[in-house]
């Protein structure tokens, strides 16, 4: 596969999987990373240098907005949110994998057949 | 406990990000690898060990400052915009406005100046005073880092907003509502445009021309 296509669909399914999780309640980078790995049984693994450019692209796209704020040990942490925007892009992002993946499943069928 | 602020900063000396951008990014990236750190450190792992892992988390530090760099520049980029043209603009605008707005106030009444049968119709004190609201918009986009084309829109923005809301209203009088006084007296019109929108315009220019020219260099 193009080295292009990898890297979009790598970082498609990385903002894909940002989003999903942030439309809860606000986390903070390093509970993001851990909670992708652990939901994702360690499939997806963010690490610094991969997560906060992401992070920093989707706060300056309006899709998520961070504040400062202590959590219940007293460190300051940058908590992350969705916004309304980007609750907005969420449903269609999803839509758009869920049909990537089943057009992928259907190849797939096809060549086992 | 490792200083982590002080790793992190080291790490990311290269990062050319206005001082407050830096610390707080340096702060949020310290924070994440302490967590890391004292994972490892509860699985069992020695302190070097894990510092060293918890540091492999940025990979190519350089890259990863580009990459923020980046990401937060184009955030800068529009906060310069905001800087250097709406907020100048802005107030341009409110000064203009408010000036113009205090002398109908006051019951100034306009010089009416007749130019064969066409009226122009001159609030003299504002027109003098409009140069101070050019420069004052002009001034403030230069002081913010604007270029030349947003210095000339800071400083003319109170006429952009008045010709904008001409347009709106001719629009609304000839398709919406067609005012028949406006379509047979296209002079009256043109009349109308050179009192509001030229003559301002001018007056604004003339304040906002000192600063257009670059800001000259001080020597160190």
């Amino acid at each position: 596969m193009p080295k292009r296509i990898r890297s979009k669909i790598a970082r498609g399914s990385a903002e894909l999987a940002i989003l999903t999780l942030l439309d809860g309640p606000p986390l903070y980078g390093f509970e993001i990373a851990r909670r992708i790995e652990e939901k994702t049984g360690g499939a997806l693994r963010f690490t610094l240098a991969s997560l906060y450019p992401m992070l920093y692209d989707l706060e300056k796209r309006g899709l998520v907005k961070a504040r400062w704020e202590a959590n219940h040990a007293g460190r300051d942490r940058r908590y992350y949110a969705l916004t309304a925007a980007g609750k907005k892009q969420l449903a269609p992002l999803r839509r758009e994998w869920r049909f990537f993946f089943q057009a992928l499943d259907r190849l797939a069928g096809v060549s086992h057949a | 406990m490792p200083d982590w602020n002080r790793l992190v900063r080291e790490r990311l000396s290269g990062l050319e990000l206005s001082p407050a951008q830096r610390d707080a990014i340096v702060a949020e990236l310290a924070s994440h690898l302490e967590d890391r750190y004292e994972e490892l450190c509860a699985q069992g792992i020695g302190e070097s060990e894990a510092i060293a892992r918890s540091l492999q988390e940025g990979a190519d530090w350089p890259r990863l400052a580009r990459q923020i760099e980046r990401a937060k520049r184009k955030e800068e980029t529009m906060n310069n915009r905001i800087k250097s043209l709406w907020l100048p603009g802005c107030v341009s605008l409110t000064a203009a406005m408010g000036l113009l707005m205090l002398l109908q106030r006051t019951g100034f009444q306009p010089r009416l100046v007749w130019v064969g049968s066409m009226p122009l119709m001159l609030y003299v004190p504002w027109l003098v005073a409009l140069p101070l609201c050019g420069a004052a918009g002009a001034y403030l986009s230069r002081r913010a880092g604007g270029p030349w084309l947003a210095r000339v829109v800071a400083g003319l923005f109170p006429a952009i907003v008045i010709l904008g809301l001409a347009v709106l209203a001719l629009s609304s009088s000839v398709v919406v509502e067609p005012n028949v006084f406006i379509l047979r007296h296209p002079l009256h019109l043109l009349f109308g445009l050179f009192n509001w929108i030229v003559l301002p315009a001018a007056a604004l220019l003339l304040g906002a021309m000192p600063f257009l020219t670059a800001p000259k260099l001080r020597a160190t």
